[in-house]
């Protein structure tokens, strides 16, 4: 992970100095320490730009503004969080992380700000005053690194505050650049699995207690800890089992779950590809910037409302007629949706509801799922079908072989092949296709009633579509077919069990462990609660136990 | 609230130009209502004394249907994606040989150049700003006027020595505003290119901004010939666009309420165009687009095309001096007192007791509707879209069945949830 990141970020810091007239600071970007004796690393996860920004509204409020690019990080076996946990940090992106963090600290010292967040005033602004930058950086510290600073660590920051203020005569370009020297440490970007040796179980470790307080609530609020969890880290009651179900609890019954149920479903639905997501504006005019940004909403609030709201059945998410559109939204789908909303006002989200037998109900036929999954042009059969498959279901397809000619799928003018169940069967013809494509092309043809931008349709190039469909040996027809097919298939269960504990860990779980089966028990007796899923999870032992070398190394295959 | 009752759609429509007999006005306390008031038709009797037989014979003195009107089998909606003075430019120096010959003649603000007409203008014996006192003018501006053959517009009975002929029905037609206002450069424009004043008003303030005019027809079956019902309202939201920058179809709009833009018009669907022969017209617009559109003798032709879209004609006789106001409130790359004067000179309808002189002209506005859901705001759908996006059918499933509408809850199914932002 980040053998290379100090080295990077010391000459990101250097480059800073000379602005500032400083020769050299003392910095923030020492290696990873703990609070105890720490042993092991076992792994590292870097936040996720939504985590950053719940982070930082948590820490200096709402009113400060992220600005800048994250460095886009490609998911591993689907998942974001595993290749939060996998990638590197090139050096432009260290640099957007430092411009992202010098655009935070700056406000937070910003006369807007500074009375709120800084709670002392320097004996005079036109230079240092450690006594001010002390109690600052004491108190802040803690909360960015999520663990109490050492001595040492306090020090360097008031000393690097106090040395820029003195060049620059002002005690609040001090604050800021230091400051902002925390938020570019792997402290603060990175999450850590420390081990550290067990006092109570001789010969055996356990994680940090602030690392676990951490990982706690990155996966239970998608946020850093608040100070009750770091009190009961601090306190080691979180190494307790009572110590530690009484803050599951506390953060499964807070409605902040919803931001980690929406991150987490984000993640597993691949929302990040959005970012490369365009459609041809000549085909499908409706696809506004807008719609971008409301289909993914659509899902989520969709997704939120039964998980969190209901505590419904997971597998009814394939399923359900409830959903939540706008008036643009209800366009795209040709529904109507009365808004009485004042002219000008933002389109609201009001709660929609399709009749029985609607091919629109559960997530597989909302515009999140069909859109995402399809190119500029056309509907993607394979796309869709493979999508499901890996996120969805988790099994692994292929990539295709190399020299393998798409131009038959792609043309979608040729007379003779106006469907794309028609072009597919053609590219199949192929046998070095037809394995893979076998796998995908039964489940994503029937969706094929949406187009790529998601808009229902019962023809393509005047030929009537045929949404015959086939999962695992079971044939159905169209999206309401394939809906009842996931519904009914156990990899989806399990899918989402795993991709939950990815979430969470960074990497897939051990699917032998007995501990692991006892979550997936949890899980189904709970009829599918995914509540109770991230519940069994966080109270599981296997969630702060040092993954296994081969669960590490799989997702860098 | 029941739905509003004709009478009184008509009564407001009346009271606004004047015609409603003063008794119905009293008794009905016309007078005294606000803008928005709806009342039921049972409110009506109530409020009016008057049997519903009493109630349905004015309904049909005033010629009109409405709401009280009993359902028709098909509804279909709509939303004004495109409103503006009808152009027919094919041949600039057939239409306009003096123009032709010199583009720049009359146009713009010459008017009001010290060396143009800054001194012409005469109030009280002494020099006035034309452009804010254009009667008082003491010569005449002598704009162009069109002396093409062609013009869109519907025959409104005016005079043979005035009649274009329609380029697409053949017909004599009045259309004496486009005569009037043709030969500027400002109505040198083809659609879907709007008149520049109008075209300039509805991107870039109107159409984004204020509510959209809403649509329904309504027959037994609009896909053969027969009698149809035209009703117009203005909606609470504006226009949505879609990735190319045109509108969106399928949108719902919501009618408002307040029954100031509430037209119901009568006419039949003959060989595939809407006809609309009927009654007077308005509607409110917002500037600096046009304050209102009012119609009296109102004609409209409609066609459906192949997307699912109406594209049609709208004509009959307007306030020429609101026309004037909407077109010479933004005096920009026009010559506002000229055709002003122009529109004076050729208005062809209603003259004033007093003076003499004509207070309305002929007209002819272009317009295209695209499908949308229409709905009242206690969530019920009254006209459903049909457009070539949901392949030109509705799904049954999605045929509406009730209210949606989810201020408090869902309506539909009686599940709790409310508006979220």
């Amino acid at each position: 992970m980040n053998g290379n990141y100090s080295g990077r970020l010391s000459i990101v810091i250097a480059g800073v100095l000379p602005l500032v007239g400083v020769a050299a600071l003392p910095s923030a970007v020492a290696a990873p320490t703990s609070s105890a004796a720490a042993t092991e690393i076992a792994t590292s996860l870097r936040l996720s730009p939504l985590q950053y920004k719940h982070t930082i509204a948590d820490i200096f409020g709402d009113s400060i503004k992220i600005e800048g690019d994250f460095e886009p990080v490609q998911p591993v076996q689907g998942m974001q969080a595993i290749g939060e946990r996998t990638s590197n940090i090139t050096d432009s992106g260290l640099e957007a992380y430092d411009e992202i963090a010098r655009g935070v600290t700056a406000q937070v010292v910003d006369p807007r700000h500074r009375a709120e967040l800084i709670h002392c005033k320097p004996l005079s602004e036109m230079g240092r005053d450690d006594a001010c930058a002390r109690s600052f950086f004491a108190r802040v510290g803690p909360l960015l690194y999520r663990r109490p600073l050492t001595e040492d660590e306090v020090q360097d920051r008031v000393q690097a505050a106090g040395m820029i203020a003195d060049r620059l005569h002002d005690f609040y370009s001090g604050i800021h650049l230091s400051l902002a020297e925390m938020l570019i440490s792997p402290e603060f970007l990175f999450r850590y699995k420390r081990m550290e040796p067990d006092p109570a179980h001789p010969g055996q470790e356990r994680m940090d207690p602030y690392d676990k307080a951490t990982e706690l609530s990155y996966f239970l609020w998608d946020t850093t800890p608040d100070p009750q969890l770091l009190d009961a880290a601090r306190s080691g009651s979180l190494n307790t089992r009572a110590g530690l179900d009484k803050q599951v609890n506390r953060l499964i019954g807070s409605p902040r779950v919803a931001d980690a149920v929406r991150a987490f479903f984000s993640d597993m639905l691949g929302f990040s590809g959005f970012e490369a997501v365009s459609k041809d504006a000549n085909s499908f005019p409706r696809y506004t910037p807008a719609i971008i940004a409301e289909a993914q909403e659509q899902t989520l609030r969709t997704i939120v409302d039964l998980v969190v709201n209901r505590h419904g059945d997971y597998r009814d998410l394939f399923t359900t007629p409830h959903t939540f559109l706008t008036r643009d939204m209800a366009a795209l789908y040709g529904v109507p949706l009365v808004d009485t909303t004042d002219n000008g006002q933002p389109q609201r989200w009001l709660p929609y509801t399709y009749p029985p037998g609607d091919p629109r109900a559960g997530i597989l036929s909302e515009a999140s799922f069909t859109e995402l999954w399809s190119p500029s042009g056309r509907s993607s059969a394979t796309g869709r079908g493979k999508a499901l498959q890996e996120q969805l279901l988790c099994k692994q397809i292929p990539p295709p072989p190399p020299n393998v000619s798409f131009f038959v799928v792609n043309d979608t003018t040729n007379p003779n092949l106006k469907t794309a169940r028609a072009r597919l069967a053609e590219h199949r013809a192929n046998p070095v296709c037809a394995g893979c494509h076998r796998l995908m092309d039964p489940l994503g043809l029937a969706l094929e009633n949406f187009d790529s931008a998601g808009e229902y349709r019962t023809e393509e190039n005047g030929a009537p579509i045929d949404a015959t469909g086939e999962l695992g040996g079971h044939k159905f027809y169209g999206p309401q077919g394939l809906s009842k097919a996931v519904y009914d298939d156990p990899a989806a269960t399990n899918c989402v069990a795993q991709r939950a504990f990815a979430f969470e860990t960074g990497y897939m779980p051990p699917t032998k462990d007995a501990r692991w089966q006892q979550i997936q028990q949890k899980f189904v007796a709970s009829h599918y609660d995914v509540l109770e899923l991230l519940r069994a999870i966080a109270e599981s032992d296997l969630s702060y136990s040092p993954p296994e070398p081969n669960a590490l190394t799989a997702a860098n295959r | 609230m029941g739905r509003p009752c004709v009478v009184l759609t008509q009564g407001m429509q009346a009271l606004r130009q004047d015609r409603l007999e003063p008794r119905l006005y009293k008794k009905c306390g016309v007078r005294t209502m606000k803008r928005d008031l709806m009342l039921s038709c049972a409110a009506m009797r109530r409020r009016c004394g008057l049997a519903p037989a009493v109630i349905a014979a004015l309904s049909a003195i005033v010629s009109l249907a409405g709401y009280c009107a009993p359902a028709s089998a098909e509804t279909r909606g709509y939303v004004i994606s495109w409103f503006a003075t009808a152009t027919n430019n094919p041949d600039w120096a057939v239409n306009c040989p003096e123009a032709a010959k010199d583009p720049k003649n009359r146009d713009f603000t010459e008017h009001m150049e010290p060396d143009g007409f800054g001194d012409k203008a005469l109030v009280n014996g002494k020099p006035a700003p034309p452009l804010d006192y254009p009667d008082a003018l003491t010569i005449d501006p002598d704009v162009e006027a069109v002396v093409g053959k062609y013009a869109y517009g519907f025959d409104l009975g005016g005079r043979e020595a005035d009649k274009f002929i329609d380029p697409e029905t053949h017909q004599k037609v009045d259309d004496q505003l486009w005569r009037a206002v043709g030969c500027t450069q400002n109505f040198r424009m083809t659609p879907p290119a709007m008149p520049y004043l109008e075209g300039q008003a509805w991107t870039a303030g109107y159409a984004d901004n204020a509510p959209a005019w809403t649509m329904q027809i309504s027959g037994a079956d609009l896909n053969k010939d027969g009698p149809v019902t035209v009703t117009l309202d203005r909606a609470l939201s504006h226009l949505e666009r879609d990735a190319l920058g045109g509108f969106r179809s399928d949108v719902t709009y919501v009618i408002d309420p307040s029954l100031r833009s509430h037209n119901v018009l009568t006419g039949e669907i003959k060989n595939g165009v809407l006809w609309v022969k009927s009654g007077s017209l308005w509607m409110e617009g917002t500037l600096p687009w046009y304050l209102q559109v009012d119609l009296q003798d109102t004609h409209m032709r409609m066609r459906s095309e192949p997307g699912g879209d109406l594209q049609g004609y709208w004509g009959g006789y307007t306030d020429w001096h609101i026309w004037a106001y909407m077109y010479t409130s933004r005096c920009i790359v026009a010559d506002c007192v000229g055709t002003y004067r122009s529109l004076e000179k050729l208005a062809d309808y209603d003259p004033d007791p007093v003076t003499g002189k004509n207070r309305k002209i002929s007209v002819t506005w272009r317009m295209e509707a695209m499908p949308a859901f229409l709905a009242t705001v206690d969530g019920k759908i009254v006209a459903p879209a049909l457009s070539a996006a949901l392949g030109g059918k509705l799904q049954p499933s999605w045929l509406p069945t009730g209210p949606t509408v989810a201020s408090d809850g869902d309506a539909r199914t009686g599940t709790k949830g409310g508006a979220t932002r």
